[in-house]
């Protein structure tokens, strides 16, 4: 018997935790998907004149974009809640399969089924409130998908409004619609790898404990580089090295080195909190 | 086989067990006993790999219940003592689990509802707390694993369930399946477990079968209080006297005196079934 990955029992873990716990998160994601629908109603409600907002595809794809972050980072405790209970994750831990079968089912319903779930019916929803003749022009659910062309296409038609008007274009350019989405599944995974990992970490309230554990590393991060970077003699100096000429090349060597920090951040602890993850399922007491 | 040597175990800096050694037959159905608190939930959970030892070794035919292997969690079940269920009809929890295990038998499990009386299409959270355990009960039985490890099943229950209990324990679990079934409540379980185990705070008192206890210790229902023996108590009509059998005289045991003749003698009767 392989007692590491079997195809087989695989599917059958996939199919026990969708049975088991999807169905109580598809409540949770109504009410994600409802929030434009309030606001659609909202607005429709309101008289037709000038104050009345009409909301464009590209806002609306934004909205959606911002309710699909908080649908990852509610997901992991809303799926997987019980797991590391001492009382209700005994029958979780008993389950026949193996740690690697059941973090994966895991990783697939938190990093992939939610996402393609929540948007899915996201652009769904929105597509009939677009057919209405109501505040929400055209459909989102065309430019979802060519969302970073549509950025690129933004910021050169309007790249007076930018502050960086010059820089901004010649770095976008540099960067492909496939690299930004790359980036942007990145984002996803890192998210929902931090939740994960605090939905195995704690038993009661994970996904407000996991937020308070950020904010408190985001205030330490910003203290550090106040502290020891932007107080920092000699960076100080080379900004003030700065002119008209060197502003540009400047900006674009910032970015891209924070880009790449970013990236490899990313990478680097999205693989160590899904490993920590991993590591949990395998050694939970209950 | 549940083989385990020289374990070590404490939560935080309660030690529950010390050194304890300890095997488990297949096809026995174990009594296993102990005051509270002395760790025979903790025992159960050890055997099933929801704790780890601290020191020394459970295995179970071989494997290491901690490493929650496949190949050892499709061959055994517990059953809590705290009744946790899904919002779900029993026969649509039974269905979600039991593809994975290999010798699930849904007709058995419906078969097992109705000898429980239970009602198959109910929800869990319709069902009383004394149904809930019978399905559950039904629900373990069916998957038809080797081990089957039940913790104070009878908790709950009324007089006919617990009837019901043992009627479909002894007619039921093959001659291949180990059960052990943690209680205190020794009277319910009469007549289904033996051997028994009765365990101590970090040590084990008792792993011996019937016809081993039998052998050493006489259990005799008289009129008068016997000042020798391990242990008296009055019944009803007379005294039950809990002593060595000298004269190998055959008698029946009496859990519950036995039980407590244990505990006043540990070292002696210890000693005695070595």
């Amino acid at each position: 018997m392989n007692n590491t990955f079997d195809i087989q029992r695989f599917g059958k873990v996939l199919k026990h935790d969708g049975l088991n716990f999807f169905p109580n998160f598809i409540l949770s994601l109504a009410i994600l998907w409802a929030i434009p629908v309030v606001i659609y109603l909202f607005t429709a409600l309101l008289p037709t004149d000038e104050t009345r907002h009409i909301y464009d595809a590209m806002s609306r794809v934004n909205i959606i974009d911002t309710l699909l972050k908080i649908a990852i980072i509610i997901a992991p405790a809303m799926l997987y809640k019980t797991c590391n209970d001492s009382r209700k994750g005994i029958g979780y831990a008993m389950l026949p399969a193996s740690t690697l079968e059941k973090f994966v089912s895991m990783v697939v319903y938190c990093v992939i089924v939610t996402p393609i779930v929540y948007i899915a019916g996201s652009l769904a929803i929105d597509s009939i409130l677009a057919l209405f003749n109501g505040p929400y022009k055209d459909f989102a659910a065309s430019i979802y998908f060519n969302k970073f062309s549509q950025i690129e296409y933004t910021i050169e038609q309007q790249s007076t409004k930018i502050m960086l008007d010059d820089t901004w274009p010649i770095f976008i350019n540099n960067l492909s619609p496939a690299f930004m989405r790359a980036l942007s599944c990145l984002g996803i995974l890192m998210l929902s790898s931090i939740f994960m990992f605090g939905n195995m970490i704690f038993k009661k309230r994970k996904t407000g404990k996991m937020i308070g554990i950020l904010i408190f590393l985001s205030i330490i991060f910003m203290i550090l580089f106040i502290n020891y970077v932007a107080n920092n003699e000699a960076f100080v100096q080379y900004f003030e090295q700065l002119n008209e000429d060197n502003v540009t090349e400047f900006v674009i060597r910032i970015i891209r080195i924070m880009m790449n920090v970013a990236i490899y951040t990313e990478i680097i602890v999205s693989a160590l909190l899904l490993w920590g993850v991993y590591r949990k399922i395998k050694t939970q007491k209950y | 086989m549940i083989k385990i040597s020289n374990l070590d175990f404490a939560y935080k800096n309660t030690q529950v067990f010390k050194n304890i050694s300890l095997e488990f037959q297949k096809g026995n159905i174990y009594g296993l006993l102990g005051e509270n608190g002395v760790g025979k939930t903790t025992l159960l959970k050890l055997i099933c790999g929801l704790q780890k030892p601290q020191h020394g070794s459970v295995t179970v035919d071989g494997l290491t219940p901690s490493m929650r292997q496949p190949e050892f969690l499709q061959n055994v079940y517990f059953l809590p003592e705290e009744v946790i269920t899904e919002d779900t009809t029993p026969e649509k929890f039974i269905q979600k689990i039991g593809c994975f295990y290999p010798r699930y038998d849904f007709a058995l499990f419906n078969k097992l509802m109705g000898e429980l009386e239970v009602d198959l299409s109910k929800r869990f959270n319709e069902l009383s707390h004394g149904q809930k355990k019978k399905s559950l009960l039904a629900c373990a039985m069916s998957l038809q694993t080797d081990y089957l490890f039940l913790d104070e099943p009878t908790n709950g229950l009324d007089i006919p369930s617990k009837a019901l209990f043992r009627k479909v324990i002894s007619q039921y679990c093959s001659d291949e399946t180990t059960v052990i079934i943690s209680t205190h409540q020794v009277k319910d379980v009469e007549n289904l477990i033996d051997p028994i185990v009765i365990l101590d705070r970090d040590d084990v008192l008792l792993n011996a079968s019937f016809a081993e206890i039998i052998d050493k210790i006489y259990f005799e229902y008289g009129p008068e209080r016997i000042q020798d023996a391990y242990y008296t108590e009055m019944l009803p009509g007379g005294y039950i006297n809990v002593m060595p059998n000298t004269e190998h005289l055959e008698s029946n045991v009496n859990i519950e005196a036995l039980f407590n003749a244990v505990m006043k003698n540990k070292e002696t009767i210890k000693n005695l079934m070595k």
